[in-house]
């Protein structure tokens, strides 16, 4: 099967690749079929493209690799649509965004996938996490060290 | 809309199995105890509208905006730099 996609050009996949969202993602409620791809050019990133929609893709990483303490703390219920044959199978992704001149990371609503079942769902963890936590700046500060 | 008057410890339920307690009231703050299935999300409406617009934000994103975040990986998030390797 192919996808003509805006930002990656055609995509091949088998439905196998597929990974199914059935409640879709808030505000994105008819996208509910999504491939993850990697990024040819960036290691750190993976792109959630939209099987259903070829203009839209969610740029994710995985949090860890941003914020080492990291927990995702939600209700054992928030998991059982994805059908986990165990809780530490779970991939977790946050979503990355742009505000303003910075790069942001969805800490409060990530992503949980169940890879080998096909299954996804964005949820919303308990407590203090930011919609938008800063990662990055894209005006590079010049403070490298040597 | 619809409206109901309830008292603390009753209930409503909406369709066959979405059911909605009042638990508490305190002044102008009402508890409500939810009980639904597990497929059904169920979230603060701000904190919903919040996280679908930063949603289709996201959506926007551009591709050549994301190199920022190669560095930000090896180098510390912002904050005081420092040099040690994870």
């Amino acid at each position: 099967m192919w996808i003509a996609t805006t930002r990656f050009g055609p995509i091949q996949f088998e439905p196998e690749d597929v990974i199914q969202f059935p409640e879709g993602i808030l505000g994105l409620p008819c996208c509910r079929d999504w491939l993850l791809l990697a990024d040819v050019r960036n290691q750190s990133l993976a792109w959630l493209q939209s099987v259903d929609r070829p203009e839209v893709a969610l740029c994710v990483v995985s949090p860890r690799r941003f914020v080492p303490n990291y927990q995702v703390r939600l209700s054992r219920r928030e998991l059982e649509p994805l059908k986990l044959q165990d809780v530490q199978s779970a991939e977790v992704l946050v979503i990355v965004s742009r505000s303003g001149g910075y790069i942001t990371l969805n800490l409060k609503a990530p992503l949980i996938l169940n890879l080998s079942g096909g299954l996804g769902r964005q949820v919303i963890c308990y407590g203090d996490q930011p919609i938008q936590y800063v990662a990055a700046s894209l005006t590079p500060a010049l403070r490298k060290s040597a | 809309m619809l409206v109901l008057s309830r008292q603390r410890n009753e209930s409503i339920i909406i369709g066959d199995n979405i059911l909605v307690t009042v638990v508490d009231i305190r002044g102008d703050k009402v508890r409500l105890g939810i009980e639904a299935p597990s497929e059904i999300p169920v979230h603060r409406k701000e904190v919903y509208e919040a996280i679908k617009q930063e949603n289709l934000r996201a959506a926007q994103l551009d591709p050549a905006d994301t190199h920022p975040l190669t560095r930000a990986e090896t180098s510390e998030p912002p904050g005081p730099s420092n040099a040690s390797p994870s």
